[in-house]
């Protein structure tokens, strides 16, 4: 529990949001540390969108703050933020359909100019991917869902991030590269990247969390370790599909 | 289309394969040459001003391509921001107000005053997109022609203002169409220039990236709203000083030269050249404005010419309204070919790569979701083996 006297990477406090006069987040706090995997479980309408666009300033706290590295950025937008070592694995991916997989790529590391670094981490991409490198020179938009989701990766490490903010990583994928997605995530993380993934598939992604938070219509109403989390009765009743 | 005949695949190979600078040096080469073959009295003079006109077409469509090739943000009122740049040089350049301040100063001041008008428009209809923004845009042109048009003690109102200044650069007047040509030309060259180096910069591929995918772009870490701003103001500022050159070589201007038409001829020029290619939609601007003229005098001259009078008078009443009053037709023809290329070549004429691969297939995200199943079940079963 020495993890508490550090300053979190990322922090909600009492964060408030709205889309008119709706409240979607309701007095809300997340921590996420460096190199940690944290898991935000959630069903429909919980906030758990809301909570990504929150982090990239998208969307802006009517109440609270949310704190990069200890310094409020309720005010900061989404390209200094991103430029400050966030990066994202948006829903659906969403890569440059008619870009070459090269050029996405290269679109990852926009917010750097160190030229020499980058031919490096591109190299180190397509260390992790091979498969990536083997069609590097191929249109997004005409790669696999599987494959995407790698380009997507490989974007997001472009930008040497300290922290990846995931949506829905597995939504979309055939079941045998579910658990290869989780595991790329585990191997990402290993390289000391932070990440914070909102899920549907509790388990698989409570599996490789150290922590994670459940939402229920914009509040987090259960938090702790990913382990106790994967024991919590309540828990397991309402996502884990268990009676 | 033409690939698929086979002939065309040779040829096509042998133009692919010449390199690049050879076609700037030809194409920079014919452009030089004009005026030479006038004064040689081997074309008229009506060839020269044709070719000032076109030239200014060129630097409008150059601009234009910035937003809506580029950007890919659809802008009917362009002809406003050349309008600024045109009554700016009027103004402060003739006796309608007793100004008459330097060249330089000018074509400072008309581009900046149109970059500022772009501004105006732009902060607040960049949220706009598509259909909005074109129509924003539009009502944007009709405004600003119908200030111009109203502001009589200023403008002059409909009656415009005469005795434009000829301009003074270091010293020298410019006052021949041949001078003219070579000024427009030299502007013409820089903007090009200009314009190719900041389609390769980070800025370019950061439009492009917009143009693709506004929320993947902003995930990338791209300023949208700034940088489209900047397009739109970079692209009001070429119309601009292309206004600017065209109000010294006309001498005159009223609200007539800035009516709708005229920004719509701009945008067929962007889109028949090829949007998002620098080369194409300068040819799209010189055959568009060019190619009228030279059908315009086919008719009325060289065919009647060649046939004589009386094989002219022979011809139906009808044949021969066609021939004298062929400029009615102008917009029809231009219409006409703007359907037939979106139908067959929607790329534009020279298109820019990327604008190729987007308009070249069915969306791939749509794609992606058949092949989806098929790699996915594929790779499922390869992962379950190993």
């Amino acid at each position: 529990m020495e993890r508490t006297q550090q300053t979190p990477l990322l922090e909600f406090r009492h964060v408030r949001t709205h889309y008119g006069r709706i409240e979607i987040l309701k007095d809300v706090n997340y921590k996420v540390f460096e190199g940690e995997i944290v898991c935000l479980l959630g069903g429909n309408a919980s906030g758990k969108s809301t909570t990504m666009k929150t982090i990239l300033g998208i969307v802006k706290p009517t109440t609270g703050e949310v704190l990069w590295d200890g310094e409020v950025i309720n005010n900061v937008r989404t390209s200094e933020r991103i430029k400050n070592g966030v990066a994202t694995v948006p829903e659906n991916r969403r890569l440059f359909p008619h870009l070459t997989i090269l050029e996405n790529l290269e679109m990852g590391a926009y917010t750097r100019t160190d030229t020499a670094a980058i031919k490096r981490d591109l190299e180190k991409v397509y260390e992790i991917f091979p498969r990536v490198h083997e069609r590097r020179s191929q249109r997004a938009g005409t790669l696999s869902g599987g494959e995407q989701q790698m380009v997507a990766f490989g974007r997001a490490l472009m930008s040497r991030p300290r922290l990846i903010i995931m949506d829905e990583p597995s939504m979309g994928l055939a079941p045998a590269l579910v658990d290869q997605t989780f595991e790329t995530i585990q191997s990402i993380n290993a390289q000391g990247v932070a990440i914070f993934v909102v899920e549907q598939n509790a388990n698989a992604a409570l599996a490789i969390a150290d922590r994670g938070y459940v939402l229920q219509t914009g509040q987090v109403v259960i938090e702790g370790a990913a382990q106790d989390l994967l024991k919590n009765e309540e828990l397991r009743r309402a996502y884990l599909g268990e009676a | 289309m033409a690939d698929k005949t086979g002939i065309m695949t040779p040829v096509r190979q042998f133009f692919s394969r010449v390199p690049r600078w050879v076609y700037v040096l030809v194409a920079l080469g014919m452009a030089v040459s004009v005026p030479l073959f006038e004064q040689a009295g081997v074309i008229e003079t009506l060839w020269l001003r044709v070719g000032i006109r076109s030239l200014v077409y060129v630097m409008l469509a150059m601009g234009l391509n910035v937003v809506m090739g580029e950007t890919g943000l659809l802008n009917l009122g362009y002809v406003a921001f050349f309008a600024v740049g045109s009554y700016t040089t009027a103004i402060l350049s003739s006796p309608r107000l007793g100004h008459h301040y330097d060249f330089w100063v000018l074509i400072v001041l008309s581009t900046v005053f149109a970059m500022a008008a772009g501004l105006l428009v732009g902060l607040p209809t960049l949220r706009l997109r598509g259909d909005y923004l074109a129509i924003v845009t539009l009502a944007f042109g009709e405004i600003t022609r119908i200030t111009f048009n109203n502001w009589e003690s200023v403008t002059n109102g409909p009656g415009g203002i005469p005795q434009i200044f000829r301009p003074q650069i270091f010293g020298m007047n410019i006052d021949k169409p041949s001078e003219f040509y070579y000024l427009v030309l030299i502007f013409v060259v820089i903007v090009a220039i200009l314009l190719t180096n900041l389609k390769a910069s980070r800025i370019g591929r950061a439009w492009n990236a917009l143009r693709e995918d506004e929320i993947a772009a902003e995930h990338a870490g791209i300023h949208g709203t700034s940088l489209k701003l900047l397009s739109v103001v970079i692209s009001a500022g070429v119309a601009g000083l292309a206004g600017c050159l065209f109000a010294y070589y006309q001498q005159f201007i009223n609200p007539t030269y800035f009516e709708f038409l005229q920004s719509v001829l701009v945008v067929c020029m962007v889109v028949l050249g090829g949007m998002g290619s620098i080369p194409g939609v300068m040819l799209g601007a010189v055959l568009l404005d060019g190619l009228p003229e030279v059908i315009r005098q086919a008719f009325s001259k060289w065919l009647p010419e060649a046939l004589g009078a009386e094989t002219m008078n022979r011809l139906p009443q009808a044949v021969q309204t066609f021939f004298l009053e062929f400029d009615r037709y102008r917009m029809l023809i231009v219409g006409i070919v703007i359907v037939v290329m979106v139908i067959f070549r929607p790329e534009g004429l020279l298109p820019d790569k990327l604008w190729r691969r987007e308009v070249h297939e069915e969306d791939p995200r749509e794609m992606e979701k058949t092949r989806q199943k098929l790699f996915d079940f594929d790779e499922g079963h390869r992962d379950l083996e190993a």
